[in-house]
């Protein structure tokens, strides 16, 4: 075994020592909010406490007085689970149909709902604004709901029809000889074998949901407000606040970031419309 | 079979909805970028309601043509665009090779590794401007100050004093200044997307061919000719893609250009968009309209790409 005697001394320390190094390093600001949080918004700013300090509860009990928290929290769970569930809804049948029953133009049409992605939402926030404002919707949690499905529709599509179309198309013939109609077969086979795959991209497209700031930022004032309002909205330089402000982002981004650590694999799939391997 | 037709019925809900959510706002974008429109007029109150006989041509895009901002919103997005895919792809196919090899704790260092990519954008750029890049109170402002005061302690010892006496004092670099607000905002958006780069580097260094390398490595080949020529062009299409899908993502940044300086000597066309929406409709359209043109370039490369693959 020519190749294992070759291994270098890096190979042995510096590679592990080098690889938690920068592993750390992209950690750290995320550790450093965590660690904020815990000093109040005094001890938040001094160099003597950077490292050593009593650490405190404060921020994360004031939050809900100073911030509202929970409402805003709330928001973002019910606009996100929602808009998860309806884009499930519409995007199984949808897959099913493309990679069970693909037709010519099934390419093109993928191809198609991946570019309505690319649209910049900039571009067309002014008619979007006077659309919801005119029809009544501007500030509800349906139309957080809507617009969270709708961009996130192309690319849990993709993902499903990936999944998919790794599943022998005979198993699901088979269903259809048992006489199982299309409903049957969708509930009955498809959900069941495809499970894993539907699981994660579920997650995909609530952490997705949960982490929007364009939409959800301008399409809301109170009612259906997200987190990502509250933190755009405490952004001003608050230095003397820092404490609160960790506890409030670390609140925010907590859930999320433990749940993207179970679906990085996917997330790999999911981002290159399974262009990657 | 009776019933090919109802799969192919499935799809109409989520065709119809995405074609509705293209094609209004997007119709409607374009019919204002053609008309005088502005939110507040006192001299010209018809102009407030959109309406054809308020036509203005190619007016408005004459008009954001030959706005001050403009090419500098360009330049400055791809300015931006640039620096950060040349930056996370460097730093992604240094880590990703770094970590691929199995080393005691790796599922950790991954973990970690990735982490910043669920971050809030809208976190992601308020926890660093405030609490690591200030220049007072942040972590820049304390290591400058704890430096500065070390030195300073250091110009009176004996001996070495008069070595330490000649340093300058260190200024901490103000980030939210015409200046420097564009990169912290590339500052910020390298650290969140560089884990993406190196969890597509990796997921594709574990699909190359180990038997090709092992074959390398007995003809004597280094490590570096073995990256150079081996692994390097395995990652060319992952490279692109990454390339490709940060582009259409970063073309639209905006949060981070709002939080770090309010546009302060750092807009993008995004953000050229929202100042001209405060009243201007007609040209906030035209704008983004050019922005939809952009968009478009690069989607092209991308569908292409991924078209490729799709039905293998």
């Amino acid at each position: 075994m020519a190749i294992v005697a070759k291994t270098s001394r890096f190979g042995k320390y510096g590679r592990p020592t080098l690889a938690w190094v920068v592993g750390l390093f992209f950690f750290f600001p995320i550790f450093w909010m965590v660690l904020t949080s815990f000093k109040t918004d005094a001890d938040a700013v001094k160099p003597e406490h950077l490292i050593f300090f009593k650490p405190t509860f404060d921020n994360y009990i004031n939050m809900t007085e100073n911030y509202d928290y929970w409402r805003f929290a709330k928001n973002s769970v019910i606009t996100a689970v929602m808009a998860t569930v309806f884009t499930l809804f519409v995007g199984i049948p949808c897959a099913y149909a493309m990679a069970f029953n693909p037709s010519r133009a099934t390419k093109d049409v993928l191809m198609w709902m991946l570019s309505t992605k690319m649209l910049p939402a900039a571009a067309v926030l002014y008619p979007m604004t006077f659309i919801t404002k005119s029809a009544g919707l501007f500030d509800t949690h349906f139309l957080i709901i809507l617009v969270l499905s709708l961009i996130n529709m192309p690319i849990v599509i993709w993902m499903l029809f990936t999944y998919f179309k790794e599943i022998p198309k005979d198993i699901i013939e088979a269903g259809q000889m048992d006489g199982a109609n299309t409903w049957g077969e969708i509930k009955e086979i498809l959900i069941p074998l495809a499970w894993g795959g539907i699981a994660s991209t579920a997650l995909l497209c609530f952490i997705f949901c949960w982490n929007e700031a364009y939409w959800t930022v301008r399409l809301t004032t109170t009612d259906a407000a997200t987190l990502s309002k509250l933190i755009e909205g405490n952004r001003a330089p608050e230095g003397l606040f820092f404490g609160r402000l960790s506890a409030v982002s670390a609140a925010a981004v907590g859930p999320i970031v433990v749940l993207g650590w179970f679906c990085q694999k996917q997330l790999v799939q999911g981002l290159t419309f399974g262009a990657v391997k | 079979m009776s019933d090919r037709k109802l799969p192919r019925l499935l799809q109409t809900p989520a065709v119809l909805l995405l074609l509705v959510w293209m094609l209004i706002p997007l119709g409607m974008t374009l019919y204002f970028s053609f008309i005088r429109y502005v939110l507040n007029s006192l001299r010209r109150p018809e102009w407030t309601t959109p309406s054809f006989s308020n036509w203005r041509g190619f007016g408005n895009y004459e008009f954001v043509l030959k706005s001050k901002d403009f090419l500098f919103a360009i330049q400055n997005s791809l300015f931006i665009v640039c620096s950060i895919l040349f930056l996370t792809v460097i730093l992604g196919v240094l880590i990703a090779v770094l970590i691929n090899k199995s080393f005691p704790g790796q599922g950790i260092v991954r973990v970690l590794l990735i982490s910043p990519f669920f971050v809030m954008p809208a976190v992601n750029a308020v926890l660093w401007i405030n609490m690591i890049l200030d220049p007072v109170l942040g972590l820049q402002g304390i290591a400058v100050g704890g430096i500065n005061d070390m030195i300073t302690g250091l110009k009176d010892a004996p001996l070495v004093g008069w070595f330490f006496s000649m340093w300058p004092e260190l200024h901490p670099i103000s980030f939210r200044a015409t200046q420097t607000s564009a990169y912290a905002v590339i500052i910020m958006v390298t650290w969140q997307w560089t884990p993406f780069a190196v969890l597509i580097f990796m997921t594709s260094l574990q699909s190359e061919d180990q038997q090709q390398k092992e074959a390398a490595v007995l003809d004597g080949a280094n490590t570096w000719s073995q990256f150079r020529f081996l692994t390097l062009p395995h990652l060319a299409r992952p490279i692109a893609i990454v390339v490709m899908i940060q582009a259409i993502f970063h073309l639209s940044l905006y949060a981070e250009i709002e939080i770090v300086s309010r546009g302060n000597g750092n807009k993008n066309l995004p953000y050229l968009i929202g100042e001209f929406a405060n009243n201007n409709i007609g040209a906030a359209s035209a704008t983004g309209i050019f922005a939809v043109i952009l968009a478009n370039i690069v989607a092209i490369f991308l569908l292409r790409m991924i078209g490729k693959t799709l039905m293998e």
